[in-house]
């Protein structure tokens, strides 16, 4: 077994592997649970392991210093090793701590906070505004990620994803082709500060325990240094709403999310800066999914969720840009 | 589009039928199969109306350049295109057209087109709408 061999050897005692299975979601990391049994102590772990063909091509090292940089501050899963070449799982990994007992939503249905969204929401977006809070240079995210100019913020991010849709575009896509044109002639004001930006933080990529407490905070692997209101649009997206418009991420209001992130994160939230984050983070998603058809369709049509990503979300996020767009135009008239 | 019906339909049979390896078993294997069912729920709503919806779309966008006589875009000629394929290929064209089109309003500060041109964004997005009903 792989994983025995590896920890055996770098834990310096026999190590044996119960329990292997692996976990559904996460298109962008292959991912399993497992026990680890080494000099009579049971360790309850996580691997992430990169798949042959990936939703994402991010660092996995980022990822796994995001959990170094995280861990302590914010409820994360511990991280223990990672592994840039393989070693004896042939390609690239990372093994953290494996937290047992909670709830992850699925995007696809209603209300799955039920009657602690309040509660949850509460606590979801002041973990954000701590992040929001943090100085990123003495951290180890800081210490390998490239920290933009207050001002490049959102060019560096517009430049990014814009390339992605030109690498993985299949068919013409002219309302995010529009979108894009949109959000160049009219940049948001400067970061109020450069941050650590999650990158993906959304009701799906926390584990809750079921009665309003958030146990920890995943899927660190988009993580960069930006403005953080970044984060705040992803997370408003209407495609994480849970069917619900009155709220975001399925669990409060706007108002009280923007409220819980300015008390956590000593900034302000600025709208005309809010809107174009929120233009932005359509065109991100809808590049996301530009990318998952691409890789849906390279690797024979075989992995479902790249499937399901690369063709109702990306149909579901052209109805959100087109709607967007309008706003935007009317509002910079 | 990309991925087209056939190719979804095609991938789910593929999904189904590769072998399984035993650490797929449990949870992984039934969202697995959560999701090909959705997939599928969402191919038949495709299979009912999208070559209409795309039809629709490609004669709102053949109306919108051959309205906007000031600009120098052309039209794709009208080919024969009678199969699913035939006709998302000439959607490719039209909407390669419109792209030019657009590009060419917004250069030229021309705000009702513009807002004609967004309001057809609306409406093509809506028009490939897939229904997809809260999940258990």
């Amino acid at each position: 077994m792989q994983i025995a061999a590896y920890l055996t050897r770098v834990w310096r005692v026999p190590v044996t592997i119960e329990h292997l299975a692996r976990i559904p979601g996460g298109a962008s990391r292959e991912t399993y649970r497992f026990d680890a049994t080494a000099g009579g102590r049971i360790r309850q772990l996580i691997l992430r392991r990169d798949p042959v063909g990936s939703l994402l091509d991010t660092d996995r090292q980022i990822e796994f210093e995001a959990y170094r940089t995280a861990c302590g501050r914010l409820p994360v899963p511990e991280p223990i090793a990672f592994e840039r070449d393989g070693a004896e799982l042939e390609r690239p990994f990372f093994l953290m701590e494996r937290i047992d007992g909670g709830i992850v939503a699925s995007p696809f249905t209603a209300a799955p906070f039920g009657s602690h969204a309040s509660k949850i929401g509460e606590a979801f977006f002041r973990h954000l505004g701590t992040l929001a809070a943090m100085d990123p240079a003495p951290t180890p995210l800081g210490d390998i990620l490239a920290a933009p100019a207050p001002y490049t913020c959102w060019r560096v991010a517009l430049d990014h994803w814009a390339g992605v849709i030109d690498a993985d575009e299949a068919h013409p896509q002219p309302i995010v082709r529009a979108a894009i044109r949109r959000l160049r002639a009219h940049p948001p004001p400067p970061a109020q500060a450069v941050r650590i930006v999650h990158g993906d933080y959304r009701s799906g990529n926390i584990i809750h325990d079921g009665v309003g407490g958030i146990l920890a905070i995943l899927d660190w692997e988009m993580a960069h240094l930006g403005d953080p209101i970044e984060d705040l649009g992803w997370a408003f997206d209407p495609i994480w709403n849970h069917f619900d418009d009155g709220v975001v991420c399925g669990m409060i209001p706007r108002a009280n999310a923007i409220a819980a992130w300015e008390a956590a994160s000593g900034l302000t939230v600025d709208p005309v800066a809010l809107r174009w984050w929120s233009l932005f983070n359509a065109v991100k998603g809808q590049a996301i999914w530009t990318s998952a058809a691409r890789e849906y369709r390279a690797n024979g049509c075989i992995d479902p969720v790249l499937g399901i990503s690369g063709w109702y979300t990306a149909r579901r996020h052209d109805e959100i840009i087109a709607a967007q767009l309008i706003a935007f135009a009317e509002a910079t008239a | 589009m990309t991925p087209t019906l056939p190719e979804i339909l095609r991938g789910n049979f593929m999904s189904l039928a590769q072998p399984q390896t035993p650490d797929m078993a449990g949870d992984f294997m039934t969202s697995r199969i959560g999701v090909i069912a959705l997939l599928n729920l969402l191919a038949a709503q495709d299979a009912e109306r999208g070559t209409a919806a795309i039809v629709a779309e490609n004669a709102a966008i053949e109306s919108m350049l051959q309205a906007s006589t000031t600009y120098a875009v052309v039209c794709p000629d009208p080919a024969n295109a009678i199969t699913p394929a035939a006709i998302d290929a000439r959607n490719a064209a039209l909407r390669r057209a419109l792209i030019v089109l657009h590009t060419a309003v917004e250069s030229l500060g021309d705000n009702d087109t513009d807002r004609r041109i967004l309001a057809l964004y609306a409406l093509m997005a809506a028009g490939r709408r897939l229904e997809l009903p809260p999940l258990p």
